[in-house]
């Protein structure tokens, strides 16, 4: 469901789960990357800040 | 006693031409909102359903099923709310906000009003929890999320049987329709292959047949017979002499 | 000279010899009682003991270059620096907070004997090592695991400890604590996670444990072996640990060896990092057995041709650039005897197994990993299974809350470079004889069987 909300980030594998493109999420995308954090029917994916 | 109740005992006005009460507006909103409700809620819980199994087409993605998931429980929550509200204001029967989070201390069915105490209890459980799911144990998140499993069948038995309108036709037809729409998608989440252990799919299928024949077999011998208003607890000053409940008709007296 | 004698002759300059080549963690005569080893090498220099305690410890471990050898090779005193740092500033109102130190003894790695070997021969060294770790990081509490059914071992050493605790050897308090057996249950996170009452499983960072680990307080994790290498750079200093070694970064000092497979002499073996793959085994007494390939690294780490191997150094950097790795001190001699492709693929049936079970891609990708390395071993590799295998070992890279995945397609990959000739093979005429041979590599509770 990730990949259907964030498609320029993630993709899913062959089980359903996100292949997260790695790098920081540009800022122009975070409020979807928070919304596709939060809709993870496993909460799989995670949001953090980075230093 | 009012003069209209006293002329009733007497005979001489006929039950079917009872005047609405100045209070029959808010008897009307809290029915109204009942039902929206419940529809909401059976909405609600079949977009549950159908997320759990990942249906999914080109034209309608997976995030689209759970929007409307939490959209329709957010506005089921909130017509309950109301639905609570105008049961409160009503001052034609004694229900006070507190029968409608404490389950069965109401004078009034206190069987039937406490199951929508239970039902409304567990919805603010999912909501709150729902709301909350990044903030707490995916295990417990999942654990409370079962209970809609209880609360949407009380919330049709409470319909049921503190409805006055159950044997109205369009209104059984309504809910049978909801109780039908919820079996159907919880067989094919059966079909789909959840549970995993073949004997507990067999064992949930059959107790969703029986829970069904049960179900129907209830409403036949109870809110569908007369005198169902007495038997379900209302309180015997607002019957009229027959034990029928309040009628459900417009201003003008028809039926 | 008893163990309080030599403890009181410490304050009066009676300085300890530091051991002037190999070996260097297990001397002759090991494993010594208390008294010896106090007598051998002077009690633990703390930072009260006098002038030679007074060191800063951690700046001391930094210019030794000691990296950790439980498998990673993280810089032990960076580590070390990084749990300090978060003690001073962590607590709340950002004031002091109580670290934790934990000696991670558990050895998952089943063809790795060099931990269970240290904690019989040299208990004390470890010990001592634990001691300094907790002064310099301003721990108030130890931990020392070791695996479930080792009562015998754990009893001995926590009458170790009481004994040391006697003499004030210890300062913090040591616990003593058996940890389920597992190859991801002595992962770091996952030990932590016993600690603190859970389940035997790596957890997600954030937090890192140096951040937050046992009990929520910074926790400094590491391999007994490292400890024992501490215990003696604080006696004798970083110039003498470095007198050994190939020089700069993560080659410096000596290590231990488990050298395992076909050699005349299997066993741990301590080396100064650096020396050649071939002097190893020559010292070992060479192959039993025509050799084939050897497996560097552990599970984790990678296959190389045996002549090939002969001329690589052994330290992380050196292998690593030829495809393999040094891990947790694990080098296994496959002989022409045996099968590469079906020894790949039993180990990685035996890896899938391990799997803690939390993470969709290893739960689902190592399985299916390990079928198709069994299809290529035992079956009719073709291009199809080739490519769906490489495929799968991308896939699984990096998505795990632990290196389980990561490690294993690494593995599986070096395998397929490797045995490519063997692959070749086995397309064409199905597979050898030689996958019938009893294993060679050792997987502790899984059954063995072509598929």
């Amino acid at each position: 469901m990730c990949a259907e909300l964030l498609p320029e980030l993630i993709t899913a594998d062959p089980w359903g789960y996100p292949i997260v493109t790695p790098g920081p999420v540009p800022g122009s995308l975070l409020p979807l990357a928070r919304r596709a954090v939060a809709a993870c029917p496993t909460l799989a994916l995670l949001l953090s800040d980075e230093e | 006693m009012t003069a209209l109740t006293a002329a009733l005992q007497a005979g001489r006005v006929p039950p079917a031409a009872i005047v609405v009460t100045s209070s029959t507006p808010l008897w009307y909103l809290t029915r109204a909102t009942g039902l929206v409700a419940l529809v909401l809620l059976t909405l609600s819980m079949a977009f549950g359903l159908l997320s759990s199994v990942r249906y999914q087409r080109p034209a309608w993605p997976r995030f689209v099923t759970a929007g409307l998931h939490r959209n329709t429980t957010l506005l089921a929550v909130a017509f309950t709310v109301l639905h609570v509200i105008t049961t409160a204001a009503d001052s034609f029967v004694s229900i006070p906000v507190q029968d409608a989070v404490i389950p069965f201390i109401s004078s009034y069915r206190p069987l039937w009003l406490g199951l929508g105490a239970v039902a409304f209890d567990l919805m603010l459980a999912l909501a709150i929890t729902s709301l909350l799911r990044t903030r707490m144990s995916y295990r417990s998140w999942r654990l409370v999320h079962w209970t809609s499993y209880l609360c949407w069948p009380v919330a049709v038995l409470h319909g049921l049987g503190t409805g006055s309108d159950a044997s109205v036709r369009w209104v059984l037809g309504l809910t049978v329709a909801c109780v039908a729409l919820i079996a159907a998608l919880i067989a094919w989440r059966l079909a789909y292959g959840w549970p995993e252990n073949a004997g507990a799919r067999l064992a949930a299928a059959l107790a969703l047949i029986l829970a069904l024949i049960a179900g129907g077999a209830w409403l036949a011998a109870g809110p569908l017979q007369p005198g169902w208003a007495r038997r379900a607890g209302t309180p015997v000053h607002l019957t009229t002499g027959s034990g029928t409940p309040r009628p459900a008709i417009t201003a003008d007296g028809a039926p | 000279m008893s163990a309080a004698e030599a403890i009181s002759s410490a304050g009066t300059g009676g300085r300890a010899l530091p051991p002037p080549g190999l070996p260097r963690l297990i001397p002759a005569g090991a494993p010594l009682s208390l008294n010896d080893h106090v007598a051998r090498y002077g009690p633990v220099p703390f930072r009260d003991g006098g002038s030679r305690g007074a060191r800063d410890l951690i700046a001391e471990v930094e210019r030794a270059g000691l990296t950790g050898r439980g498998g990673a090779g993280f810089p032990t005193g960076r580590k070390m620096r990084t749990v300090a740092e978060h003690g001073r500033r962590g607590g709340p109102l950002r004031g002091q907070v109580g670290t934790v130190v934990v000696a991670n003894g558990a050895e998952s790695e089943p063809a790795s004997a060099k931990d269970r070997l240290l904690l019989t021969r040299a208990p004390h060294l470890v010990l001592d090592g634990i001691a300094l770790a907790a002064e310099a990081v301003g721990a108030t509490r130890s931990y020392l695991s070791v695996h479930d059914g080792q009562d015998e071992l754990a009893l001995q050493l926590a009458a170790m400890v009481s004994e040391r605790d006697r003499y004030d050897q210890n300062r913090v308090p040591v616990q003593v604590v058996a940890v389920r057996r597992g190859y991801v249950a002595s992962q770091e996170t996952a030990l932590i996670s016993q600690l603190n009452g859970g389940a035997p499983k790596p957890t997600f960072v954030p937090p890192r444990p140096f951040k937050k680990g046992a009990h929520g307080r910074p926790t400094l994790v590491q391999n007994v072996e490292t400890l024992a290498h501490l215990a003696l750079i604080a006696r004798f200093g970083a110039g003498w640990f470095r007198a050994l070694g190939a020089g700069a970064g993560a080659a410096a000092g000596s290590a231990l060896v488990t050298l395992g497979g076909a050699v005349s002499r299997p066993g741990v073996y301590e080396i100064a990092l650096g020396m050649p793959i071939g002097d190893l085994i020559r010292r070992s007494g060479g192959p039993s057995e025509p050799p084939q390939a050897i497996l560097a690294g552990g599970y984790f780490g990678g296959w190389l041709p045996y002549g090939q191997a002969l001329g690589i150094p052994i330290s992380d950097a050196a292998l690593r650039a030829a495809g393999a790795s040094l891990g947790p001190g694990v080098l296994i001699l496959l002989p022409e005897s045996a099968c590469g492709l079906a020894e790949t693929a039993w180990i990685a049936g035996y890896l899938a197994g391990q799997s803690a079970g939390q993470c969709g891609p290893c739960v689902n990708g190592l399985p299916a990993l390990a079928d198709m390395m069994a299809r290529l071993a035992f079956g009719r590799p073709d291009g199809r299974a080739l490519g769906w295998a490489q495929q799968l070992m991308t896939l699984v890279t990096r998505r795990g809350a632990c290196h389980l995945p990561d490690g294993t397609a690494a593995f599986a990959g070096s395998a397929l470079r490797i045995f490519e000739d063997e692959l070749r093979r086995h397309a064409a005429a199905g597979p050898c004889d030689r996958v019938r041979r009893r294993p060679v590599l050792p997987a502790p509770g899984h059954s063995w069987g072509p598929r």
